[in-house]
């Protein structure tokens, strides 16, 4: 009784983390627009990282900020040295976990991220709403939430005050394939 | 039995440990896979660090509006003029022809020079090991002197007399994430007619630093060190100090010069004040640059 008790202890224990499956995105897609009535402001990057482990529903996100692609090519200078200072904080990080998420389900089920984004070193707990599709296994997520750039410690100078939205509007979508070690 | 529920515990703690550093894990990864940041923002925001040139090139489709503007007094108590006695300025364009190569035109009011030049971005820095450690930018640049009689008179009708030629190794390195220096040996070709004893040829060195106050506020200085100039009058080095505003799609230079002139081989070769406060030698200095984007980085 204790032994296979202790057998089953182990197997809970180690199984978890070393059998976990995982699934990757590597070119995943994130845009941000800026709409106001002055100017708007869109700026795209498809070069982000995104991994889910499907045994424990969390999931992490990855993306380099100089890798964001502006219309006009000296907001992105602006966007770089002046608002995200992307020599001092490189990334964007995100962690967090997808709310009674059912691997198993077919077709899109829409369901609650919750978890800690990190941007201009500053960590903000959030909660997306996202919607996934599994096709057989390859699971794509996509979905849309606003951020407000004062949360981030981005100070915006009062002269362009109407060219930036206070609210930031971002998109993403992710397409997985399974990851090996 | 002691030991085995120790044994368990020790299980169930290692398990919740697990557990709980799941989620770091999935970061590792992705950090793991991700490829370093490399990127580091350019060490100078404008294509000017003060009256010379920087490293910084314009990207391809952009089209910047340049005017510059300096002001100056005459020596005197009494002046009856507005605001100030004497000013010149010089108009440019500048056309991104590819990320690396950019090409400008302008002319100057003042001393009737029209230049142009052409910059090519030949590195750009980047952090990591195999990565470039400076922004290096060659510059050539050619004059063209319409004036009739100058100050610096002897300039005869010959049209190949009225052209001076410079070309400069533009090095520079953003040392810390607000500190950027830049140095630019130059040569610079200019027959100036005064004196048949003085050498056509010129050797210089620039320094040039920018140091960020805030976001969109920074502080500039540059520096010319002529190594042989002319002797039939005394010429001095040109400085500058001067604070840049840089926002959205204008960016504004203010600064204190000795040099009236705003092209390579004028500024380099006959600045004929030295810096101080009194007047006319005292400078004050206004560039505006307006940046036009004619291409859609964005891919639709």
């Amino acid at each position: 009784m204790n032994k296979s008790f202790l057998a089953l202890l182990l197997i809970l224990s180690f199984g978890i983390t070393s059998n976990s499956e995982k699934v990757i995105a590597r070119q995943g897609q994130v845009s941000f627009f800026s709409y106001t009535s002055v100017e708007n402001i869109k700026a795209e990057n498809n070069q982000v990282y995104s991994i889910i482990n499907l045994q424990e529903g969390t999931i992490a996100v990855d993306m380099l900020m100089n890798a964001f692609v502006f219309e006009k090519a000296l907001m992105r200078e602006h966007f770089n040295e002046s608002y995200i200072e992307s020599d001092i904080y490189p990334k964007a990080t995100f962690q967090g976990k997808i709310i009674d998420f059912d691997t198993n389900a077919q077709g899109t089920q829409i369901k609650m991220i919750k978890g800690a984004f990190k941007m201009h070193g500053v960590s903000k707990d959030i909660e997306i709403k996202t919607k996934i599709e599994n096709n057989n296994g390859s699971y794509t997520l996509s979905g849309v939430f606003e951020t407000f750039v004062k949360d981030y410690n981005i100070n915006i100078p009062p002269l362009l005050a109407g060219n930036i939205a206070k609210s930031i509007a971002v998109n993403f979508k992710f397409e997985y394939q399974p990851y090996e070690n | 039995m002691k030991i085995k529920k120790i044994v368990i515990a020790c299980l169930l703690l290692l398990g919740g440990v697990h557990i709980s550093t799941a989620q770091d894990d999935l970061l590792d990864i992705l950090n793991n896979e991700q490829e370093d940041a490399t990127y580091v923002p350019p060490a100078f925001k404008m294509t000017r660090v003060a009256f010379g040139h920087s490293t910084e090139i314009r990207s391809k489709g952009v089209l910047e509006l340049f005017t510059a503007t300096r002001f100056w007094n005459f020596p005197g108590d009494r002046s009856q003029s507005f605001a100030a006695d004497k000013m010149t300025t010089r108009i440019a364009l500048e056309y991104g022809v590819s990320d690396r190569l950019s090409f400008g035109i302008g002319g100057t009011t003042f001393d009737g020079l029209f230049d142009s030049y052409l910059k090519y971005k030949l590195t750009s820095q980047e952090k990591g090991e195999k990565a470039a450690p400076f922004n290096i930018t060659l510059l050539q640049a050619g004059s063209y002197n319409s004036s009739s009689g100058s100050v610096y008179s002897g300039l005869s009708g010959d049209f190949s007399d009225r052209l001076a030629f410079t070309s400069q190794v533009l090095v520079s390195r953003k040392m810390s994430s607000k500190f950027s220096l830049q140095l630019a040996p130059t040569f610079v070709h200019k027959p100036l007619g005064v004196s048949n004893q003085d050498n056509k040829n010129f050797f210089a060195l620039g320094f040039g630093a920018r140091y960020k106050l805030g976001p969109h506020l920074s502080i500039v200085s540059e520096y010319y060190r002529t190594f042989n100039p002319i002797e039939s009058f005394d010429t001095y080095d040109p400085f500058a100090i001067g604070v840049n505003w840089e926002l959205g799609d204008i960016l504004i230079q203010l600064m204190l010069t000795n040099t009236r002139n705003m092209v390579e081989d004028t500024f380099i070769t006959q600045t004929t004040n030295n810096f101080n406060f009194k007047d006319p030698n005292l400078h004050f200095g206004f560039n505006a640059t307006y940046v036009f984007h004619l291409k859609n980085k964005l891919k639709k």
